[in-house]
């Protein structure tokens, strides 16, 4: 079997679907199948303030010896900024990435010194190979959101704003490790047919596949959507769930397994 | 349950899901800054040249010491042949897409040693991943190129390929992302055909050669092999700045140079931006 793939690698076109085919037959391991991947908002969360990220960081604290919790965090409102004044000065999308990869570390940076007394560490792109450690002594480890593809961002299909952001980043762990769930927490209970902010009668989806959704092409949805287009290609990372973090309780039972929001499969 | 707050910094952005199609098209005319609008990137391919040996890589080596007398380099290689066994044997150890795309880093590192090596007394060096992207400005004042390991940094952080497990985002994709970012003038992408054809020509005699050909045709046409990373296809289509690349066969050095300097000597593939 390895002496056949070798070989096809080595003669055949890296492209070449049967090729791909072959390489597809080898099932990935899953490399952390206990861990969770957890993702708080920038602006839809820790812009809030003490009065929604204290109550959400007692209940990561309650669930330290429980679960194991890779915590990623988003950019929000001074990313809009940054992003705001670096389309007018002609920036492109790789640098407007390393713009709101910024934001997005102090905020983890911050959620790092708050579960600091719980020997919680902060780690950098460059530092995973410490991660399963950490899970195993302290049951959780921060790191920004922002996946750190620097000036290799590739350009969106509309405007400048880095297509791959803290949403994307962040799945992109869950997938690459196999977790057990990918947990967003937001402001809302996850998705609506329009922003609930701005529209009165939209209506909550509880769940709902990737492709409906791709098929819907809303306006508006709650998560990247770089990062629905990429469940349908996970090898690990089919399921997703959106929480609203606000409501307390609900990030344990997303971490026991319940359906406390919206569920996108695919 | 307030659904709304207001600790805001007042942006064009502000309050605005970045989600929402309107609000991402804000400034999508804006023109974008060029960092490095004279500075070239030739990819050399691994597979294609160094594996094989001096025989076909010193004519290559020596052509771009030409080429670096006149003109600023970026120079890209992957990781050939030990990247495709890596790939072997990591699949077969059950590694995911995103540790392959994060270990390949180490064989283009390897090989962008070789052509540092080997271009040194020309002031060329292989630069550290890390180095390469903030620090390119200044290393490009202070020598007539670079090297690199092309693969981009995208690492565990690389996206699940379409079919199969092989890292999608590989040294050609690099090449090209890193144009765009940079603004460099062109993109050569030196390999061991001629360029682009209806089917594999080192298989089929009757193969159709395209001289030139847009993103949208290629997209339509599916082919079953490239000479290039397939997920091109979708990063050209959003360029802006780099708007087309070249894939010229380096077993004529000459046409690397040509490819430099502007000249139709290969396969271009564009985007609509082109032209």
């Amino acid at each position: 079997m390895i002496e056949q793939l070798t070989k096809s690698l080595l003669e055949k076109n890296l492209e070449d679907p049967s090729l791909l085919e072959e390489t597809s037959l080898l099932k990935p391991k899953k490399l952390l199948p206990n861990a969770h991947v957890i993702k708080i908002g920038g602006q839809s969360f820790i812009d809030r303030g003490k009065k929604v990220v204290f109550p959400l960081i007692e209940e990561v604290k309650e669930n330290l010896s429980k679960h194991k919790m890779i915590i990623g965090t988003g950019a929000g409102t001074r990313a809009r900024h940054a992003y705001s004044v670096g389309v007018d000065q002609g920036m492109p999308t790789g640098v407007l990435g390393l713009l709101g990869t910024f934001v997005s570390l102090q905020n983890a940076k911050m959620l790092h010194y708050l579960l600091a007394e719980n020997g919680i560490p902060y780690i950098e792109p460059g530092g995973f190979s410490q991660l399963p450690l950490y899970l195993e002594e302290r049951g959780a480890a921060i790191f920004f959101g922002m996946p750190p593809y620097t000036y290799w961002q590739r350009n969106p299909e509309i405007g400048k704003i880095p297509p791959y952001r803290t949403d994307t980043g962040c799945y992109l762990i869950s997938e690459t490790y196999g977790t057990k769930s990918m947990i967003y927490v937001k402001d809302e209970k996850g998705l609506y047919t329009n922003d609930p902010k701005k529209d009165k009668n939209a209506k909550f989806i509880p769940k709902i596949t990737a492709e409906e959704l791709v098929a819907r092409d809303l306006d508006d949805v709650v998560v990247e959507r770089a990062v629905i287009e990429m469940m349908m290609n996970a090898k690990n990372g089919r399921q997703i769930q959106i929480i609203n973090g606000m409501e307390r309780g609900n990030l344990t039972k997303a971490l026991n397994g319940e359906h406390v929001g919206t569920i996108i499969t695919a | 349950m307030e659904n709304k707050h207001n600790n805001h910094i007042n942006s064009m952005y502000m309050r605005e899901s970045l989600l929402d199609k309107k609000v991402m098209a804000i400034g999508e005319e804006t023109p974008t800054f060029k960092m490095l609008p004279h500075v070239h990137i030739v990819k050399v391919g691994a597979s294609s040249f160094i594996d094989k040996g001096r025989e076909v890589t010193y004519p290559i080596v020596d052509k771009l010491r030409e080429i670096l007398k006149n003109e600023k380099l970026v120079i890209s290689t992957g990781g050939g042949a030990r990247s495709k066994h890596l790939f072997s044997v990591g699949l077969d150890l059950g590694m995911p897409t995103g540790v392959l795309a994060q270990l390949a880093g180490e064989d283009a590192l390897g090989n962008a040693h070789i052509l540092g090596t080997l271009l040194s007394p020309e002031g060329v060096i292989a630069i550290p991943p890390e180095s390469i992207g903030h620090l390119l400005p200044l290393f490009l004042q202070a020598a007539p190129g670079v090297v690199y390991a092309g693969m981009p940094p995208y690492s565990i952080w690389e996206h699940p390929s379409k079919k199969g497990n092989i890292p999608s985002h590989r040294t050609d994709a690099g090449a090209v992302i890193l144009a765009e970012t940079f603004g460099f003038k062109s993109v050569t992408l030196v390999k061991d055909v001629d360029g682009l054809y209806d089917k594999d020509p080192k298989q089929n005699k009757e193969a159709k050669f395209f001289d030139k050909i847009s993103v949208n045709e290629l997209e339509k046409m599916n082919l079953r092999t490239l000479p290039f990373n397939r997920v091109l296809i979708d990063i050209l289509k959003n360029n802006k700045s780099c708007n087309s690349f070249q894939v010229v066969n380096g077993n004529s050095p000459e046409l690397i140079e040509a490819s430099v300097n502007g000249e139709h000597v290969g396969t271009i593939v564009h985007n609509h931006r082109y032209g």
